[in-house]
């Protein structure tokens, strides 16, 4: 019998579930992913966190709950707090595994995994992967192997999201499904800035991607940039922004505007998110000071109602046509 | 060059005795008020915690008092107060103000770094006059910390409402007023003495509760309609867990936190930015050294203090301690919480009952 592990579909999943998949299974386990968010999830999730958590935290409890629920052996609940040299995560995800242990109960055991690159990648990061390894398998050698099947998936997996795939469809590729990218339907290129866990979890935004495809809009996103755009964006603003993703949102709606590969921005933050209620401030502030390219801003949380995105999204769309003619 | 800073609890009139002693012409920003706050609310990020918009409400009214600089602490994450000041930046540049900003960055630790910065800012400095201001600034924090603490025990118990709380405040500003180290001491030990001589002795073993929680809040008193006096004036013991001098300390000796870092472990592995290990740490050691119950106060959106928030609720049945988050915003009224404080404060009081009918 395989060890199962379950990896919640929520926040990070969709920046490295293929190099977590895989390296999972090269270590003999049996991942099982929990299912695409719905509303149970979110209410499962809302009913066993704090009020004041953000709602991709609160969703992120639900998919704990889901695997809970579907006889895992173990939950991946990684401690991430830098993903690159000198930056962090909020501060939720540093304290992640804690509040899940603290706040819901009977689960399987977790694995609380650290991954922390503030340093760079040194010994203790090595170290701290082979712990985990260690869990599945006594053999390091399988364990190396691993740690390297999953930089190599990792990588390809950023290579299909620079290609311009979203990460439904990357994944998708990599397990081996043909996508064919549709092709583009519309005129209007939108630039859609917000954290993954905002923008390609379909169930929190209503979609937002289809409806800005059904709307005759490409999206572009932050990752299908080349970091020296990001870079350049980021690099107008005096002080290194050290947020990962908010150094990401910052750079890359700087770089939207300054170069003008867009139409229109849609900007979706959480309600209530502490880090980018900042970047947003800071993002917005630049698109209302040149007045060059409209940018609309989306707030979601668990009572967001799809008519009012709709309602804001087609109005904000039609305003970009009408710019377009004159 | 005119300087100002943002308003922290007393932290203001200490600041004032540093840079006036090195030669500096000081705009201390108005006290807070509800204007401070709408002025604030009105210009800043609507998520943004309250601190920075408080923040921004005592900048514009110091540069409309004609100040032209403004001196706020930096950071490296990952919690917000690292960006704040260039938000800050950004909000009165649109405002049409354009103050210097000198944003010192703390290198954790290295405070040699900090005074260069800040000497940058004042020219023909001396060494004597860095000691001499130093030691006046370091006494009144010393003494201010010291006669707050006493505050928030001996106004649970004072003779007649606002006798306590008044003398304190008079005293405040003779501190504020003095030059001389040696008087600011001999205030800081009468004034305690005179608040204890203003209190009647309880009929019953008065109830104790900590506050915990982020540190703007715990420092100054605006933004949770001061939480501590309405306790105070419930009959209620108060401590917090920290005072300007646990804030600065840290601050310089980073490694002052790992006691409390040890203590909040088996709940909260690391450090996770804000004062998060802090609450969780402290409310380990409270709840060890009998305390009847712990109030977590933070502004709405504070990341690090909810992430505190969830594990302090599990703490409360591990430890069997009553433990009551609150978390504010602009829009928390007067009567905000008030209710729900008395409410928890009869709980105590039940409890303690209900323990002692056990026996
Ligand atoms: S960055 Fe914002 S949305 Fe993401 S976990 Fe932190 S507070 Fe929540
Ligand atoms: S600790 Fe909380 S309130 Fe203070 S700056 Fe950080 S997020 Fe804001």
């Amino acid at each position: 019998m395989d060890i199962k592990v379950g990896i919640p579909r929520a926040l990070l999943y969709y920046n490295f579930y293929p190099a977590w998949k895989v390296f999972f299974n090269e270590l003999g386990a049996k991942v099982i992913l929990s299912q695409k968010t719905n509303k149970k999830i979110v209410d499962d999730g809302v009913l066993n966190t704090v009020d004041e958590a953000c709602l991709p935290v609160k969703v992120f409890f639900g998919h704990v709950i889901n695997l809970k629920d579907r006889g895992v052996d173990y939950i991946f609940v990684p401690r991430i707090v830098s993903v690159e040299k000198r930056r962090y995560l909020c501060a939720k995800f540093l304290g992640l595994p804690d509040l899940i242990r603290a706040s819901i109960r009977d689960i399987p055991p977790i694995i609380d995994m650290e991954i922390d690159l503030y340093r760079g990648y040194n010994r203790n990061v090595d170290r701290e992967i082979d712990r985990v390894g260690m869990i599945f398998t006594k053999d390091m050698r399988k364990i190396r192997k691993a740690k390297e099947a999953a930089i190599i998936a990792q990588n390809n997996y950023e290579k299909h999201l620079k290609s311009g795939l979203i990460p439904r469809e990357a994944i998708r590729i990599m397990e081996g499904a043909k996508v064919v990218k549709a092709p583009d339907s519309g005129l209007l290129k939108i630039g859609l800035l917000g954290h993954n866990y905002n923008i390609m979890d379909e169930y929190i935004n209503m979609d937002i991607i289809k409806k800005i495809n059904d709307f005759g809009g490409t999206v572009i996103t932050a990752d299908m940039l080349k970091e020296s755009d990001i870079e350049y964006g980021a690099s107008c603003y005096p002080k290194d922004m050290f947020w990962t993703y908010g150094r990401e949102m910052l750079g890359a709606g700087r770089y939207m505007l300054d170069s003008g590969i867009v139409d229109g921005v849609v900007i979706v933050t959480a309600f209530g998110c502490g880090p980018d209620s900042l970047i947003k401030e800071m993002v917005e502030k630049e698109y209302k000071r040149r007045n060059t390219i409209p940018i609309l801003s989306l707030t979601i949380d668990e009572h967001t109602g799809e008519a009012g995105i709709i309602t804001r999204l087609e109005a904000f769309m039609d305003l970009l046509r009408w710019k377009e003619v004159v | 060059m005119r300087l100002t800073y943002p308003h922290m609890g007393n932290l203001g009139i200490i600041l004032k005795a540093l840079f006036e002693g090195l030669g500096g012409d000081v705009i201390v920003p108005p006290p807070i008020t509800e204007r401070t706050l709408s002025l604030g609310v009105q210009y800043s990020p609507e998520f943004a915690c309250l601190p920075l918009k408080i923040n921004v409400g005592n900048f514009i009214e110091a540069l409309e008092m004609g100040a032209d600089t403004i001196l706020m602490l930096g950071g490296v994450g990952p919690c917000r107060f690292g960006y704040y000041g260039q938000v800050q930046r950004e909000i009165l540049k649109d405002l049409g103000y354009n103050p210097k900003m000198v944003i010192v960055e703390p290198p954790q630790g290295r405070f040699k770094d900090f005074l260069r910065d800040l000497a940058s800012l004042f020219p023909g400095l001396t060494v004597g006059k860095v000691v001499d201001a130093v030691k006046l600034a370091w006494e009144k924090m010393a003494y201010l910390d010291q006669m707050e603490r006493a505050l928030l025990v001996f106004r649970a118990h004072e003779a007649y409402r606002g006798a306590v709380t008044n003398k304190y405040n008079e005293y405040r500003d003779y501190i504020d007023e003095s030059k001389d180290p040696k008087e600011v001491k001999a205030l800081g030990l009468k004034v305690i003495e005179e608040m204890r001589s203003l209190t009647v002795p309880p009929v019953e073993e008065p109830l104790r509760i900590a506050v915990v929680g982020e540190i703007y809040f715990l420092i100054e008193p605006f933004p949770s309609q001061d939480i501590f006096k309405e306790l105070n004036e419930l009959g209620v013991e108060v401590d917090k867990t920290e005072y300007i001098s646990d804030y600065v300390l840290s601050n310089i000796f980073p490694w002052k936190l790992n006691r409390i870092k040890k203590e909040a472990r088996p709940y909260l592995n690391r450090v996770i930015g804000g004062h998060a290990v802090n609450t969780i740490g402290n409310t380990r050691e409270f709840a060890d050294k009998g305390y009847d119950g712990i109030i977590q106060i933070f502004p709405f959106t504070c990341t690090p203090e909810i992430v505190a928030q969830g594990i302090l609720s599990r703490m409360s049945k591990d430890l069997d301690i009553p433990i009551m988050s609150l978390s504010y915003d602009e829009n928390t009224g007067q009567v905000g919480y008030q209710t729900r404080i008395e409410a928890f404060v009869d709980l105590l009081l039940r409890r303690r009952e209900m323990g002692s009918a056990h026996i």
